[in-house]
């Protein structure tokens, strides 16, 4: 089933539309999908996802996502609930000093019986792996933890879909992973992932990714079609990952691996078979 | 981590820490009204047992508990010789020209200045023993009765509790930018009071520029977890006050009430 669906998305931030950040973008991603959108400052994929949970007013084309039309008024609301975002900079997403009760504030935005609110935090604390923490004050942790008690206070929600907007842009190599463990669980868990970043290396791991330039969808297919494709990552100004450009690399000293490899391990095997083959 | 200055709530299972925060806010106020009332010598000895009785059930220490006075010593010899020096009372000891010393004076200068340490004390105990977030609960509801003439009560708790989650994310950005201007040469530490004025200037400014910034993410980020203003939230838990909260109470309002019948 697709859950977002969009047609020729434009996007101005100007009054006169004399510049756009989005022009004619195309858009289709699945129920449980994990999407990676991929892209420079500035490409357009932090505005792209605004609009998602309408957090931006469509300004021309069509959007729908789980159902919802993103124009309808009345159902922004709903599709806030259906539609979770973690944002970059852990320290002005929290609302309270007390992690439980900055937990607590989307679940009481919704109306939640009193009763049902502790069993609820404590539900999403254990999925971010952050149980034990309700009493600490948000400032008191690590930029890993912070950003998995935003996820937290996220989930509490129980979104379809949850959105990562450069939410490891920030971290250090250790935080990140933290992030992109939790991301790899709920997916396994069955929810859509979106997660925009410029590090091409989380995008190895992904369903699929979208590759963005200048307010435009520059290509979207698998890791593999995008990442290794010279020309196109190129084009959106991104680097390629460590072990494709081993690959070009070596082709130009005039040693052939079979396959382009994307991971360590992969780059790993090609060169075993190099070996044996020799 | 930076911490906050003074008052800093200091974790324990004291007899004050145990008290709900809305009793405790309502006591503060109470023995606040005491101290104002306090006239006569046996006034101020009830109002000073009272306050020790207090440090004393809060197990702090009691160099925690006063710090605040000795922070705004400076401020205090202000107000005591400018209430010496100007109060017209009678039983002149001398005079400059504008200046009159008198018994009086001196007697309204140490009462005011008495007066403000007793009730920052008093502040300082609240602080001390309860949670930044139970006060703004308890401030919550105990301003809940505004709400009749139009104040926009659940709002003001959510700017309160944003605003003292803040605290510690601005003082560090502060000392991050002040370092950066130290780097190029700003003298916060210079003993000439005209170049440390002149430095602050250009700190304050963005200063302000990253708080704006940081409030407009912040708006995202409730309005993605759907906060929508004008819009009944789950109402805060109601923990109803327990016996001790009470006696607290009664206590309070008997000293208050003895002071306000010594006076009259």
């Amino acid at each position: 089933m697709v859950l977002v669906e969009g047609k020729n998305i434009s996007f101005s931030y100007d009054f006169d539309d004399s510049s756009f950040a989005l022009q004619g973008v195309d858009i289709a991603i699945e129920q449980g999908e994990f999407v990676v959108i991929l892209g420079c400052n500035g490409s357009g994929k932090s505005t792209l996802v605004k609009h998602f949970n309408a957090l931006l007013r469509l300004q021309h084309g069509e959007l729908r996502v789980a159902q919802i039309d993103v124009k309808n008024e009345e159902e922004i609301w709903l599709l806030r609930r259906l539609c979770g975002m973690v944002f970059q900079n852990p320290d002005n997403q929290f609302v309270s000093s007390v992690v439980e009760e900055d937990i607590a504030f989307g679940l009481e935005n919704y109306e939640t019986p009193r009763r049902e609110i502790p069993e609820r935090v404590q539900s999403a604390l254990a999925l971010v792996e952050m149980g034990g923490y309700e009493k600490r004050a948000p400032n008191t942790l690590s930029g890993g933890q912070k950003q998995r008690v935003a996820l937290a206070g996220v989930l509490a929600l129980e979104p379809e879909i949850i959105i990562f907007d450069e939410a490891t842009a920030m971290l250090d190599p250790g935080g990140r992973q933290e992030v992109a463990k939790i991301m790899r669980k709920l997916h396994r868990a069955g929810k859509t992932i979106i997660a925009i970043t410029h590090y091409v290396e989380e995008a190895v791991a992904a369903d699929k990714v979208i590759l963005m330039a200048q307010g435009r969808v520059l290509a979207s297919g698998s890791p593999k079609a995008i990442l290794t494709d010279l020309d196109l990552m190129k084009e959106a100004g991104m680097l390629l990952p460590l072990p494709v450009r081993l690959y070009y690399d070596l082709r130009q000293a005039g040693v052939h691996l079979n396959h382009c490899p994307l991971t360590d391990e992969e780059l790993v095997e090609e060169i075993c078979q190099l070996r044996s083959k020799s | 981590m930076k911490t906050l200055p003074t008052g800093q709530y200091i974790p324990g299972d004291s007899f004050l820490h145990q008290l709900e925060a809305r009793a405790k806010i309502s006591c503060l106020f109470l023995l606040i009204a005491a101290v104002l009332g306090a006239s006569s010598f046996w006034g101020y000895a009830l109002v000073l047992a009272t306050i020790s009785t207090l440090l004393l059930l809060s197990g702090l220490p009691i160099r925690g508990a006063v710090a605040p006075v000795r922070r705004i010593s400076w401020f205090l010899l202000i107000i005591l010789l400018m209430n010496a020096l100007f109060f017209e009372g009678e039983a002149v000891l001398a005079s400059w020209g504008i200046f009159h010393l008198s018994r009086g004076g001196i007697e309204q200068g140490f009462r005011v200045v008495g007066n403000l340490v007793l009730i920052l004390i008093l502040g300082n105990l609240l602080t001390m023993t309860t949670l930044p977030t139970q006060v703004t609960t308890a401030l919550e509801s105990l301003i809940k009765p505004l709400k009749l003439i139009g104040v926009p009560t659940e709002e003001v708790a959510i700017i309160i509790s944003v605003a003292i989650q803040f605290i510690p994310t601005l003082l560090e950005e502060t000392e991050l930018i002040k370092m950066t201007q130290i780097a190029r040469g700003a003298r916060f530490e210079s003993k000439k009071l005209s170049e440390r004025a002149a430095s602050f200037l250009p700190l304050v400014v963005p200063i302000f520029i990253s708080s704006f910034r940081r409030a407009e993410e912040l708006s995202l980020a409730m309005e993605a977890r759907g906060y929508r203003k004008a819009r009944n939230r789950t109402k805060p838990k109601k923990a109803p006050l327990a016996p001790a909260d009470y006696t607290a109470l009664i206590v309070c309002a008997l000293i208050c009430l003895i002071q306000l019948l010594w006076r009259g």
